[in-house]
This record gives C-alpha cells, sequence and structure tokens, in this order.
C-alpha cells in the first residue's frame, strides 16, 4: 500500500523525516518497503514566459526563442511547434536535470547558441493523463496564471514534491489498507495525537427500500453481509480537482473522472472498496446481490470477458450481472460522459469468496485484495457517507438524503476480558496497567472496567494473545527482554538413526566423498534414463512444469545427473554422495487421502581412479562394521539399472538392505557419461534397525593358532564364495580367518581353470590344537571341495 | 716381568684406539685378552716367578687386563654409535616428495549449517524431530490456524498431491505431530526440506531447507524466546552479533516477530549482503497461537511456548558469500570441495 506522507499529515502531526518515520512505522509493525521521493530528480527547472519567436538562420523547423526566466532573459532554440509568444511554459536551465538522469546543458543547435530545453509533460517524469490538456509531443503549456511564478521552482510550483511511503500489510490489518490505519499507526508511532477528520461519518440518514425507484436484494445472504446504496442526481461527469487527483496518483492510482475517482479515493481513504453505476444501466432499476450462474458470462471494466460459476457472487440487475462482487464492475454498467444519475455502492462480501473469484478470473485488484482480508460491515456506512460528502463537495452531483441499507444482521460489538497480568505473564514483562489502557485507547480500543470493547476495524483482535502483541509492539519490541527458559530441563540427545546418519555421512566423507542436495522432484525423462517404472511414482498436481513433477522413487536419476554434470565438466574422480528420501504409493494410500511411504537413503557414485566393483564393496562392508551388523548375506542384485555381472546386494533375513554395483552401460550412455561409474544405495533406517546395539566383550585368545596353506584348481566359473562356504562349514568352529592370497591362470592348469590359495588360521578357545584335529579338519575340507567344486589339489 | 706386562698394556691401549671397525677392535680382543693373547700368555707363564711373587705379578696382570677391558668397552662403544651414524645419514630421504595422503570429501555448506544448529540447540536440551515431506493438509495447514481460505494455501504457493495432500511448505507440521503425541515440556528443533512453488533463480528455489524451533511447558515468555533467539544468533553467526525484533504476522503465533540480526559481514555498517540496512531478515517467530495449542489438545491456560522457523540456504549463502542459489544445487565437486 502506497501512501503519501502528506496524506497521512491529516492524521498525525508529523515532525520527523522520512527516514525516520518510516523506522518508527517499522518498529511497531507497518513494514515501510520503499521510500519514494518524487521531485528529487528535477533540478533547476523553473517557469518561464517566452518574449520573443525568430526564424533559426540555418533550419527551417527550428525556432529561436527569448524566454524570460526571472532574474534573466535567456536564448533558447526549439522544434516545437506549439509554443507562442506570451506562452508560460517549464523551462530546464543550463546545468539542470531531468527524470532519468536527463541532464541539460547550453550548447550549439545548428551554429545559434541555446541556453536550456523547455519540457514536455513527459520529460518532467510526469503522466498526461493527469494533464489532459496538454498535448503529447509537445512543450508543456502552463496556465496563464502561472505567470506570477516566472523563475520559481517547477517543483514547487506543480507541487511535484512528494516523500511516498510503500507499506507491506500483512493478511491480519485490513484497517491498514487505508490511510486513516496507518494515520493511526503513525500518531500512536509518533507517540502524537491520532486527529480523526472523519469522525462524523457514522451519521445516519433514514433509510428507506427504494430511491428514484431502485430496489435492493441479497439473495446471497451467506456471501454478502450488507449493501448500501446511495444515488447521486444531476451528476457532471468531468474531471477531479487537483488535490485529488494527486493523491491518488501518489498512492499509485490513475484518475478517471470525479464518479470513478470519489470511489477510489474512499477506497484508499477508509479501505472500503466501493462502486459506482450509472442508474440507467440497472436493469429493472434492481438491484440482485446473488450467485452466478453456471458459464454466466460478464465482460469486465478491462474489456475481457469472463465465464463465471456458482462460486462466485454477483451484484446484478434483472438480467445479467452488472459486477464481479468486490473484483470489478462490468464495462457496460459503468459511468460514461452521459451519466446523470450515480448510485454509489458501499457492501461487504465474504472475504474467501472474493479471494477465490479474483483468482479463478485471474483479477487481483485493489478492490479484491482488501475483501479478501475480510472487511467489518460497519465500515460500509462511513464509506457511502464519505462519498456522498465528497461529491457534493467537489461539485460532482447532488445526493438524495436517504439510504438503502440492507443489512440483515448487524455486527456484534466484540468484547474480551482485560488481564494485564496475563499479558505481562506471556511476555515476560512487566507493563503496568495504566500504560497498557494508555496503548489500547490510542488504538481505539475502548478499556471499559475488565473489559475491552475492540473497535469494528479490528478484525483481527479476539483474545488475550492478539491484545498482548498490540501492547508489546507499541511498547516496543526493543524493550523484551533477553531471559532463559525458566521450566523443567530436558535432554537434548540424537537418536540411535541420528547418530548413525552422521557417522556414515563422516566415514564417506573420509573416504572421499562429497554430500549432494538436488530435488526430490524429476522428470519423467529421468525415470526412462534409469530404467525406473515411474508408474507408482507420486504425480504433482500443480508442478513447475513436466520436468519436476514426479518425486523420485529411487536416488539413481538425481546422482547420476550430478555425475553426468561433473563428467560434463571434465572433472576427474568425481565421488558424491547424497542423503535424501525416496517417495512411493505402493499401496495407493494417496487415493484414501492418506500418506504414501517415504524412506530415507543414502547412495553414493564414484568414477575415475579407484572407481571398482570391490571398492564399492568395501565401503558397503565398512558402513556394517560401522552399523554392527555382523551377519548379512551378499547376493548377486537383479536391477535393470545395473550390470548384471556386476552388481550385488545385501540381505538381512529376506531384507534386502542395500545395493550397488556398477551403472548399466545403457544408463550411462543415456547420461551421457563416457565412464564406468559404480553406484550403491542403502537403507540406513534399515542399518539402524538392524545394527546391535550392545557391544559385548570377548576374551582375547589364550592358545596358540597353527597356520595352513591350500592351494585348489578349480573351473573359471566357480566363485570364490562357494569355496569360503566349504572351508568354513568343514572348519566348524575353529576356523579363525581365511584369507585369499592368491589367484592366478596358466597354460598349464589349462583352458577355463583357475588356481586359488588361501591362508587358513585355526584356532580353538579352550584348548592347542592338536596336529590331528587340523590335518582332519584339512583333508575334510579338500574332500568336499573336490566333491562340491571338482576341485584338484595342487602340491 | 712387571715392565713387560706394562708394556702389554701400552701396546693394547694404543692398539685398541687405532681400531676402526668392530672386527678390528675385535682382533686386538683376541691379540691380547684372548686364550692365546699376549696377557694370557703372561699368566701362563707364572710358573717361573717366585711363589711370594706370584700374587703381585697376577695383581699386575688383572689390573692391566681392567684396563684394555674398559678402553675396548668405551672404544666399542664410540664406533659403534659412528656406524649407527653413517647408516642413518645414508637413509636420508627427500621430504618435499609428494605424500601418501587418502583424499578426503566434503560436507554440503547446508549440512554443515545445519549440524550447527544442532549442535547449538541439542546443548539447549532440545530434541531434534522429523516428519513426513508429503504431508497431509491437516498437519500443514489446518492445525496451524491456517484456514481453508488463507493465501498460504494458493496453488501458486503450494505443491499439492491431492486436495488433502502437499509437498509440506514448511516444517511446522512437525510440531503438530509432536505437539499432539507428546506432553509438555516439549523442547524440540525440527531441521528439513521444504517445498514452494517458486521457479528457480539465484535467490529463489522451489526446494529449500529450514529448521524450526518449538518450545512448549508452563511460564514459557515472549522474552525467553528473544534469549533464546539471541543465543542461537550468537553461536550460530558470531557472538558480537545483535538481533532485532520486529512485529509481523504468521497465523499459528502471537505475538509474532521477524528477526532481523546485524549484518554478519560489515557488522551492520552496511554493505551488498544487507542492502545497506545495516540488518538482515533471518527468521520468523513468535507466542504458540493458543488456538494451535488448543487444536493439539494442550491447555492454553496452563501452557504456553514459542515457536520460529530460519531458512538454511540464507544462512549457508550469507555465512559462505555465496551469491546464487542454483550453486547449492548443481552439485559441481569444485564447489563441494570448498566446504
Amino acid at each position: 500500500m502506497k501512501t503519501s506522507i502528506e496524506w497521512l499529515k491529516e492524521y498525525s502531526d508529523i515532525n520527523v523525516d522520512a527516514k525516520t518515520l518510516a523506522d518508527r512505522l517499522t518498529i511497531t509493525g507497518s513494514k515501510v518497503e520503499t521510500i519514494e521521493q518524487k521531485g528529487n530528480d528535477i533540478k533547476n527547472v523553473v517557469v518561464g514566459k517566452i518574449l520573443e519567436i525568430t526564424k533559426h538562420p540555418n533550419a527551417d523547423k527550428l525556432i529561436v526563442t527569448k524566454v524570460d526566466i526571472g532574474n534573466e532573459v535567456v536564448q533558447i532554440v526549439t522544434g516545437a511547434d506549439n509554443v507562442h509568444v506570451g506562452d508560460i511554459i517549464p523551462i530546464a536551465k543550463d546545468g539542470s536535470e531531468l527524470p532519468g538522469d536527463v541532464k541539460i546543458k547550453k550548447g550549439m543547435l545548428r551554429g545559434v547558441e541555446s541556453c536550456g530545453m523547455m519540457c514536455a509533460v513527459t520529460e518532467l517524469g510526469l503522466d498526461l493523463a493527469d494533464y489532459p490538456e496538454q498535448i503529447e509531443h509537445g512543450i508543456m503549456i502552463l496556465p496563464k496564471e502561472f505567470e506570477k511564478f516566472i523563475g520559481k521552482d517547477i517543483v514547487d510550483v506543480l507541487k511535484l514534491r512528494e516523500d511516498i511511503l510503500d507499506f507491506e500489510i500483512t493478511s491480519n490489518r485490513p484497517d491498514c489498507f487505508s490511510i486513516e490505519g496507518l494515520g493511526r499507526e503513525t500518531a500512536i508511532s509518533l507517540g502524537e495525537k491520532f486527529k480523526n477528520p472523519h469522525k462524523d461519518l457514522d451519521k445516519e440518514v433514514k433509510t428507506v427500500n427504494e430511491i428514484e425507484g431502485l430496489k435492493v436484494d441479497i439473495e446471497a445472504k451467506d456471501l454478502c453481509y450488507r449493501y448500501i446504496a446511495r444515488v447521486i442526481k444531476d451528476v457532471k461527469i468531468e474531471s477531479s480537482p487537483e488535490w485529488m487527483k494527486r493523491r491518488l496518483n501518489a498512492c499509485g492510482v490513475r484518475a478517471i473522472n470525479n464518479i470513478v475517482d470519489i470511489t477510489n479515493y474512499v477506497m484508499l481513504e477508509l479501505g472500503e472498496p466501493m462502486h459506482a453505476f450509472d442508474i440507467n444501466s440497472v436493469k429493472g432499476k434492481h438491484i440482485i446481490v446473488r450467485r452466478a450462474k453456471e458459464n454466466e458470462k460478464i465482460i469486465t471494466l478491462d474489456e475481457i470477458e469472463r465465464t463465471l460459476d456458482n462460486s462466485d457472487l454477483v451484484i446484478a440487475d434483472e438480467e445479467k450481472p452488472a459486477a464481479i462482487a468486490g473484483v470489478m464492475g462490468g464495462l457496460h454498467s459503468g459511468i460514461s460522459e452521459d451519466t446523470k444519475t450515480v448510485v454509489f455502492e458501499a457492501a461487504t462480501f465474504n472475504r474467501g469468496t472474493v479471494r477465490l473469484t479474483a483468482k479463478k478470473v485471474g483479477l487481483r485488484t485493489e478492490s479484491s485484495s482488501r475483501f479478501e482480508k475480510g472487511l467489518s460491515p460497519e465500515i460500509a456506512l462511513r464509506a457511502i457517507n464519505r462519498a456522498v460528502e465528497l461529491a457534493e463537495m467537489i461539485g460532482a452531483g447532488k445526493a438524495v438524503e436517504a439510504k438503502i441499507d440492507v443489512y440483515p444482521e448487524k455486527e456484534k460489538q466484540k468484547i474480551i476480558k482485560f488481564e494485564p497480568e496475563k499479558i505481562n505473564n506471556l511476555l515476560g514483562m512487566n507493563i503496568s496497567e495504566e500504560e497498557m489502557k494508555t496503548i489500547l485507547e490510542n488504538l481505539g480500543i475502548k478499556v471499559n472496567g475488565n473489559m475491552l470493547e475492540i473497535p469494528y476495524f479490528r478484525v483481527d483482535i479476539e483474545r488475550t494473545a492478539d491484545i498482548a502483541e498490540e501492547i508489546i509492539r507499541i511498547h516496543g519490541y526493543d524493550t523484551l527482554q533477553s531471559t532463559l527458559i525458566n521450566a523443567e530441563s530436558t535432554l537434548g540427545a540424537k537418536t540411535k538413526e541420528q547418530k548413525l546418519q552422521d557417522q556414515v555421512k563422516e566415514f564417506l566423507v573420509n573416504k572421499g566423498f562429497s554430500e549432494m542436495y538436488s530435488f526430490a522432484f524429476i522428470s519423467p525423462e529421468e525415470f526412462k534414463k534409469c530404467k525406473l517404472d515411474n508408474t507408482k511414482a507420486i504425480k504433482i498436481k500443480n508442478p513447475l512444469g513436466e520436468d519436476y513433477s514426479l518425486m523420485r522413487t529411487s536416488m539413481m536419476p538425481t546422482v547420476l545427473q550430478s555425475i553426468a554434470t561433473n563428467y560434463n565438466k571434465k572433472n576427474k574422480n568425481v565421488q558424491l554422495f547424497e542423503i535424501g528420501k525416496i517417495y512411493s504409493d505402493e499401496q495407493g494410500n494417496i487415493e484414501k487421502d492418506e500418506l504414501p511411504t517415504e524412506i530415507e537413503q543414502i547412495a553414493f557414485a564414484i568414477y575415475g581412479e579407484n572407481a571398482d566393483f570391490y571398492t564399492v564393496k568395501g565401503i558397503i562392508e565398512n558402513i556394517l562394521e560401522i552399523s554392527n551388523i555382523s551377519k548379512y548375506q551378499l547376493e548377486r542384485e537383479i536391477n535393470a539399472n545395473l550390470h548384471p555381472g556386476r552388481s550385488a546386494k545385501i540381505l538381512i533375513g529376506k531384507d534386502k538392505i542395500a545395493s550397488f554395483g556398477e551403472v548399466h552401460p545403457e544408463v550411462l550412455e543415456n547420461y551421457g557419461i563416457g565412464e564406468k561409474v559404480y553406484y550403491a544405495v542403502l537403507d540406513i533406517e534399515k542399518f539402524a534397525k538392524y545394527g546391535k546395539n550392545n557391544k559385548k566383550y570377548i576374551p582375547i585368545p589364550k592358545y596358540p593358532a597353527v597356520e595352513r596353506d591350500i592351494a585348489i584348481v578349480v573351473d573359471e566359473e566357480i566363485e570364490v564364495g562357494q569355496i569360503e562356504n566349504i572351508i568354513s562349514k568343514k572348519a566348524k568352529n575353529i576356523l579363525e580367518t581365511a584369507k585369499l592370497f592368491d589367484i592366478y591362470r596358466n597354460e598349464k592348469l589349462g583352458a577355463n581353470k583357475k588356481s586359488v590359495a588361501y591362508e587358513l588360521i585355526f584356532r580353538a578357545k579352550d584348548r592347542t590344537l592338536t596336529d590331528d584335529e587340523i590335518k582332519n579338519t584339512m583333508d575334510a575340507i579338500t574332500k568336499e571341495l573336490q566333491v562340491a567344486l571338482g576341485a584338484e589339489l595342487r602340491a | 716381568m712387571k715392565d713387560q706386562i706394562l708394556k702389554i698394556k701400552e701396546n693394547a691401549e694404543k692398539d685398541v684406539s687405532n681400531a676402526k671397525s668392530l672386527q678390528e677392535l675385535n682382533d686386538v680382543r683376541v691379540k691380547y685378552l684372548g686364550k692365546k693373547g699376549e696377557l694370557t700368555a703372561v699368566l701362563r707363564g707364572m710358573g717361573s716367578v717366585a711363589p711370594e711373587e706370584r700374587p703381585i705379578i697376577g695383581g699386575f696382570v688383572n689390573e692391566a687386563r681392567d684396563i684394555i677391558e674398559n678402553k675396548i668397552e668405551l672404544k666399542e662403544k664410540e664406533l659403534k654409535e659412528k656406524a649407527l651414524n653413517e647408516k642413518l645419514q645414508k637413509e636420508k630421504i627427500d621430504i618435499t616428495m609428494p605424500s601418501k595422503k587418502t583424499k578426503i570429501g566434503s560436507i554440503h555448506p547446508i549440512t554443515g549449517v545445519i549440524d550447527n544448529v544442532k549442535e547449538i540447540f541439542l546443548g539447549l536440551g532440545y530434541e531434534i524431530a522429523d516428519g513426513p515431506e508429503i504431508e497431509k493438509t491437516y498437519y500443514v495447514f489446518d492445525q496451524l490456524n491456517t484456514p481453508i481460505d488463507h493465501p498460504a494455501r494458493d496453488l501458486q504457493d503450494t505443491f499439492y498431491i491431492n486436495d488433502n495432500i502437499v509437498l509440506r511448505s514448511q516444517t511446522s507440521s512437525v510440531q503438530i505431530r509432536v505437539m499432539e503425541t507428546q506432553k509438555p515440556p516439549i523442547k524440540i528443533i525440527c531441521p528439513g526440506a521444504v517445498y514452494r512453488s517458486d521457479s528457480v533463480d539465484p535467490t529463489h528455489s522451489p526446494v529449500f531447507h529450514q529448521f524450526e524451533g518449538l518450545v512448549i511447558d508452563k511460564n514459557i515468555t515472549m522474552s525467553d524466546l528473544k534469549g533464546t533467539l539471541e543465543i542461537f544468533a550468537k553461536k550460530c553467526l558470531g557472538e558480537g552479533t545483535q538481533i532485532r525484533f520486529r512485529p509481523h504476522h504468521f497465523p499459528y503465533t502471537e505475538p509474532s516477530a521477524e528477526v532481523d540480526v546485524s549484518c554478519f559481514v560489515c557488522k551492520g555498517k552496511g554493505c551488498r549482503v544487507c542492502k545497506n540496512q545495516g540488518w538482515i531478515e533471518l527468521l520468523g517467530c513468535g507466542m504458540v497461537h493458543p488456538k494451535v495449542l488448543e487444536n493439539c489438545g494442550i491447555d492454553s491456560n496452563i501452557y504456553s511456548g514459542f515457536a520460529f522457523g530460519c531458512g538454511l540456504e540464507r544462512i549457508a549463502m550469507a555465512k559462505y558469500g555465496i551469491d546464487d542459489m542454483r550453486l547449492l544445487y548443481e552439485n559441481d565437486v569444485r564447489f563441494l570441495k570448498q566446504f
């Protein structure tokens, strides 16, 4: 909301500069976003009078003038053809400045000296619409009576100097969407008296059912709480007086004509959006406030046809809608130059309806943005009285001394209990009851014993907490003390899962991984690239675009996207990890308004040096160790986006907790990545769940270990895991470790054969192992390897 | 006889000091003290000495032996030390050669800030709470005093999955979940990702992170809120940080405030980061609205509380001087490794 400080001065003395005023208002809750100081960009432009015009000796289209600018007469060359001897005009002198950083200096124009410039309306940064008597491509001709201002600064003469504050109005303060409301805040912020120039607007004129044949009915009583109409006769449509136009302008509202300007002026002044009709445009002279019909059409003032439905509210006559209630008037009911009798409307509409309709038709107007914050029906009477007062004051017409006022249910006076102690307790302050009373009275809240009468314009105040805010914002938020909670002490601690996540994160960082962040919504295209099924993916109804429309069901797309980014930027040896969630609706929960599944995962990927399957496997095994998981199975993974021969998963029982391997070459190709990438993903919640909590001490071995090597030749397809399984099965509980120390292949072994050698360490907890025991165990292992795997023992 | 012994002793001493190596020293030992050594030979020849003189000569011999042995021992120590020094000298390496350090990764700047925030509030006795990102409007709006016709619920601000399920636009939903299931005292912070319908540009992102704090107990005051946030601001942004409360409006708190901190780049003098204001808007906060307490079954006549919420990207960007939010989500390792 923009307003000029000049207007605010009607409500409060202001003896501080614009910046100080803005700071004071900001600190008490009316945040000033910008201060615009109009007129500061015009310097050294004065009123001048043309004394003489002669032809330019060297140019047909130029003229040479002598201009009286007060203390001297200067020569100015111009190409303008609308100037005459005796005209009073704005002159930009040598060394002057105009809006848009234009600097005027004297110079030669086709060989003749020119000591300044005559200004057009737009060159002064003014809006041509505000000066209808001026022409677009010509010099601004000032009224003859301005002769007395010759030599005076144009900024002062045209009253262009104006300080304008732009406020951010929060949604709970519709009253501050008005000069009156901001005036009240100004007075209280500066500690000045609030001088309300419009105290007598509550005066009642008699209510009638019909004026000049006009009747009003509210059909949709649930959406329209009050409708007041007054009639102005003998209307003469013309331009509004300068003072009114200037104020409208300062608030960013364009002047149109006296009647429309009055409605806008009252809206700005009192916060109640108004509307004016030509009485002859109302068919049957019957105004009906009703819901729109399905597909009912209206052409609004901006000449666009809008289609409405049953959820929208309209002001209609007996035939068709004349306005979308609270949003915008219809083109055909508007005020025209021939209008003779005007109906002023001040009404109160349901805030939600106005907001939704405005949004639906894409029209957020000055009017709708006030109604949607919620207005009291009590303002309507003051607004309409003010409009009538203004109409008579500026001679726009003559008011009929009666009103139509459909007000089915009068708003009740809001009363809440005054609880100073509770207020101090909530604030942690010790503000005296007397001071509280003064603050409240200044805000227009009447203190009546231990009861508070809340004025109609404070729709936001409902309970003691609201009063506490009023007290402290005026007493000063800066006076709040800084105290520490005086309450039962609590233990701040991380949960097991939070701790594990931190440990894993730290481990990955120590292993060279950098943490990445991404958006959890991705493009359907990403699903395809990663060979993922997107039928169960959760769709956003109103995404920013197709590229951000599906919630990821896997961490792979975002991780690979970032890997691809780095690959494309030619970064070498990249290692990334991401902690994030995946989302899916396997159970069809969303349809039942229940929440889908979210699983927290840690994913990492690596390319370049050290990037191989076994490095990733090692990291996974380390994380299992960190998580205190010692019993798990490693199996081959079947996953369309991983290399079928180079991927694996970790299971606990049947529960998969991790999956890793080389990214499938087709997936890499989809991302344009020309290097092998290894990827892993862990369900971190499951790692926390399966991790053993209690570590128990196991005695350090007391008896000696026995070491034996074994080397066998097996077929190439045999996996070392199979060999290890046999060794540990046959060695029972005396095997301490079985370490693979050599694999080799050569012609002597034969095609498709390999030699595998292990170092076995045996040890018993409770005794020294005998040679016989070891020999028997080794024999059992050898035999089983021969039988089960067709292994040959090497010498 | 005595002269002969003295002679041997002198020769031996000379030979010991001339020995160049442990081997030579050993040869000297054998030559004089060995079974066939010169001094041993003197003892063997004792038969020709008068019996009464034997102890005297014996004494001479032993004395000479002790002296020689002593000399050998000293020499041996000297030679060993020398040999070791030579060996160490030979083993000298070029310490400026490249090391075998392992590559260390990095924590994302947002995580860095989250970790910092967690540490501060854990120390103050807060727990860390978490909740779903795809959340019911009941938790994101209804229970937070943001009714169905409130502008915050607009499609242009919030991502909807269906009419009643959204991508949470604030982590306050976690507060409601905690208040509905736990009895006061409650002291939590909830950090996490939130979603708002903003296009990607240098200062906006449809996904960002925030943390919110909530305290509910008897006698919690707005002054406590200010005290708490002052500690937070000083610990997170530097001891010299000042805070400023400005009145504001949120549907779920009353009284409400926006909090500015003195610019931690220019210390309040005015710079590009604070747009010459000297202050940076940091967070929103207030006393939990009585309606919100009552919605969650907490008696607002007995309990009061405060809540605050703060964007993490904003802190990370200001703290590290990052001028484009998109860098945080692009994941170029040349960016990530700097943190």
